[in-house]
């Protein structure tokens, strides 16, 4: 069966040969949109479109980052394809997630069991993500009992095993969470993540709470695990500098939408959606005597609950400003944005823009009017 | 020269942990000094004493089991650990302000934030209650609150978390103080928050004259704000220098490590240089240097020396130098103007031991743009 390809979806990376040149991952179309209940009889006034139409593929080995600011919507795309977001109490969850060709979001009892062996999650809190009654045996070792893998003694060699390869001694596996440090702890949240031997993982924020000189430890053994497993991943951070460095490509949402995606190289070097420009130009530099003009976007990323009309940025948009001016009458209007007047094209407020392919290196797409 | 406008003279703090055992010094033998509108960044990890030290200055250490065991802390050259708490109270708000990293926490949930920028206000200024009301619109103003009056009436959760921390800036700075100690202020902010959030503090800066000790662990932001940087671990100040001194040539290990460990955007590296190991715990920092089990410098000289001693770091076995096992390093001024605390810093062992003192203004970055409109 051939599927359609929704005209946003964007491909990352060459195809590799061992899957017949199909992606690993097909994300089409995602949604997922919280309900907000109000009065007695918690009834649905409104949603929270935390993440609304959200399309890419992920082929074998390949990292996608997925950037942003707090509420864009990034954790939860890597939750929803994990199916961590269970749909039901007015929960919105539709699109699809393609593993391997099946539709991952429609798998139920022990085929979605024998699927979630290949798709795993490290959290960005290794303080409460890990059980804090467990042993680390335990913590790692869980997964392999419960998917038959492995018990008893062997369980026990696999975990000392897993241990080893992250870097901590075998003996730990007696000891309990909170003897650890951070970064130990997110090295037995890795530990636990890799024990199934998953093809897919995704990291959320996975280096964001620990200090600067274990960050650095943690990215290094992911990306030696990438290589050794043929890893694929989905790499959700808000940190520019850490994303660029890990990923093959990068994604930047808004306001649960992806307004801009290239190879991370030429994201960097031609960012063109003004989100993008402002959020590479607000990412602090080590640079003591900075020579650019720094771009400071004013005012706060919208509630996802009343999104903006049309292209949800056009409030904070400084490109749509500039262009109104030079624009006749008829195709600009007026909003008001943070007390002030603004003119701004009448296209940002009325149409939402599609992610489209630019001039320029294939798979650089961004979903702006103001760029052609 | 000018007098710096706070000084501090070999802190050590210490905390009692069980009965029998030594107290832990979180802070040992710490000096600096910030100037009139200067900025300092204490920079460090986790631990690393940063924040003892800024509470330290307000004495805002619970005693017990916090215990200062030693050191001065002169505000224009009164020692603040004379003060009675009534003076101290004087002190705290009114020269001295502080703001912190988690600004839901450090607000009171149940006051609206005219009531808490208005306390601070009718505390340290004798002003009535329309006064207060007019005063605190204007800080709030100042610190690019829109329609001040509309928002005097919120309540912190109605407000976004850089919103928060305007009105955290907005209460600091109602009584203008000399001195702003934020500790890690954009920590929990997005990246264009945190981007407006120290410009703010610049313009605040220009505009008052006031200091500023700045604590982050950001590398990023101690660039951007910083005129000195005093970079901290494991309870000490192990570099001490002008910013771009201190980027352009760093001279402690640790410091070299730290710049090698971040990721620089558009500078894509294959492979990013870790710093092996943990950051010491406190109740267990090694013996000498607290540095070595982790130190590039000290395993890469113990293999062209002879005196030289084998540890176990990080599960494997390693040769260090014994000087760096046996002794610890004190701050000394390697090069004017320039501190560091390393064996092996060039020219370490005929520098004088000094107190860490600079005074050093940056030059003036690029000017920030503004653009965009707000969206509240």
């Amino acid at each position: 069966m051939t599927i359609p390809m929704p005209p946003t979806a964007v491909s990352v990376g060459p195809a590799s040969p061992a899957t017949n040149g199909r992606p690993l991952l097909e994300v089409q179309n995602l949604r997922v949109w919280f309900p907000i209940q109000k009065g007695l009889l918690s009834r649905t006034v409104g949603y929270v479109k935390a993440v609304d139409g959200v399309s890419f593929d992920l082929a074998p080995g390949r990292t996608l980052g997925l950037v942003g600011e707090s509420g864009c919507g990034k954790t939860t795309v890597g939750r929803a394809i994990l199916r961590l977001i269970r749909p039901g109490g007015g929960v919105v969850l539709d699109g699809a997630v393609r593993f391997k060709g099946e539709n991952f979001l429609l798998k139920r009892g022990s085929e979605l069991r024998r699927l979630r062996r290949q798709l795993q999650i490290i959290f960005q809190d290794p303080v409460s993500s890990l059980n804090p009654r467990l042993t680390i045996g335990n913590i790692i070792g869980e997964p392999l009992s419960v998917h038959g893998i492995a018990t008893g003694r062997k369980r026990t060699e696999m975990v000392a095993a897993l241990l080893d390869r992250v870097g901590l001694d075998p003996s730990y596996a007696r000891r309990y969470p909170h003897e650890f440090s951070g970064g130990q702890r997110q090295r037995i949240g890795i530990a636990r993540a890799i024990s199934l031997s998953p093809e897919f993982i995704v990291c959320d924020e996975p280096v964001s709470a620990l200090d600067v000189s274990i960050q650095s430890q943690i990215l290094n053994l992911l990306a030696d695990l990438r290589k050794e497993r043929h890893i694929t991943y989905l790499f959700i951070a808000h940190n520019l500098a850490v994303v660029e460095h890990f990923s093959d490509d990068v994604a930047v949402m808004y306001l649960g939408r992806i307004v801009e995606k290239a190879a991370a190289s030429e994201l960097y070097k031609n960012a063109r959606h003004p989100y993008t420009v402002a959020l590479l130009s607000a990412a602090p530099n080590l640079d003591p005597r900075p020579t650019h003009r720094r771009i400071v976007l004013a005012g706060e990323v919208p509630s996802p609950a009343n999104p903006p009309p049309g292209c949800a940025f056009h409030p904070r948009c400084p490109l749509t400003r500039q262009l109104a001016a030079g624009s006749g009458e008829k195709d600009t209007v007026s909003v008001v944005s943070g007390g002030q007047t603004v003119r701004v094209l009448r296209k940002c407020v009325e149409e939402s823009p599609r992610l489209v392919q630019l001039n320029g290196p294939a798979g650089h797409v961004c979903a702006c009017w103001g760029v052609s | 020269m000018s007098q710096p406008l706070l000084e501090i003279r070999n802190l050590t703090v210490a905390f009692n942990t069980e009965r029998g055992r030594e107290p832990l010094r979180a802070v040992n033998d710490v000096s600096l000094s910030v100037y009139p509108s200067q900025t300092l960044a204490v920079v460090g990890e986790s631990g690393c004493g940063k924040s003892v030290t800024a509470l330290s200055i307000l004495r805002l250490i619970p005693s017990p089991p916090g215990r200062v065991l030693n050191g001065q802390i002169l505000l224009e050259g009164r020692d603040l650990l004379h003060n009675s708490e009534r003076q101290m109270q004087q002190v705290r708000g009114k020269e001295i302000a502080m703001i912190f990293q988690e600004p839901m926490t450090s607000l009171n949930p149940v006051y609206t934030v005219g009531d808490q920028i208005g306390e601070a206000v009718t505390l340290h200024q004798h002003v009535n209650s329309q006064q207060a009301k007019e005063i605190t619109m204007e800080a709030m103003a100042a610190v690019g609150i829109a329609d001040p009056r509309r928002r005097l009436d919120a309540y912190p959760h109605q407000l976004s978390g850089g919103m928060r921390q305007r009105i955290m800036i907005a209460m600091a700075l109602s009584c203008k103080p000399k001195l702003l100690i934020a500790d890690e202020p954009t920590t929990a902010l997005d990246v264009t928050i945190q981007a407006q959030i120290l410009e703010l503090l610049r313009k605040l800066q220009r505009d008052t004259g006031m200091s500023i000790i700045l604590i982050t662990h950001d590398l990023g932001v101690v660039a951007e704000n910083a005129d000195v940087v005093a970079v901290m671990y494991a309870s000490r100040i192990v570099e001490y220098a002008g910013v771009e001194e201190l980027f352009d040539h760093p001279l402690h290990p640790y410091t070299h490590g730290l710049f090698r460990a971040v990721p620089r955007l558009g500078q894509a590296a294959a492979r990013l240089e870790a710093i092996p190991g943990t950051v010491p715990n406190p109740m267990q920092f090694p013996s000498g240097c607290k540095f070595h089990p982790r130190c590039a410098e000290t395993s890469k000289r113990a293999a062209e020396s002879s005196d030289v001693v084998q540890i176990t770091a990080d599960r494997k076995p390693l040769t260090v130098m014994r000087v760096c096992t046996q002794e610890e390093p004190v701050l000394r001024e390697v090069s004017p103007g320039h501190w560091a605390a390393c064996h092996f810093s060039p020219g370490y062992a005929d520098a004088p031991v000094s107190a860490a003192q600079l005074d050093h203004r940056r030059q003036v970055s690029a000017e920030s743009e503004i653009v965009g409109g707000a969206t509240v």
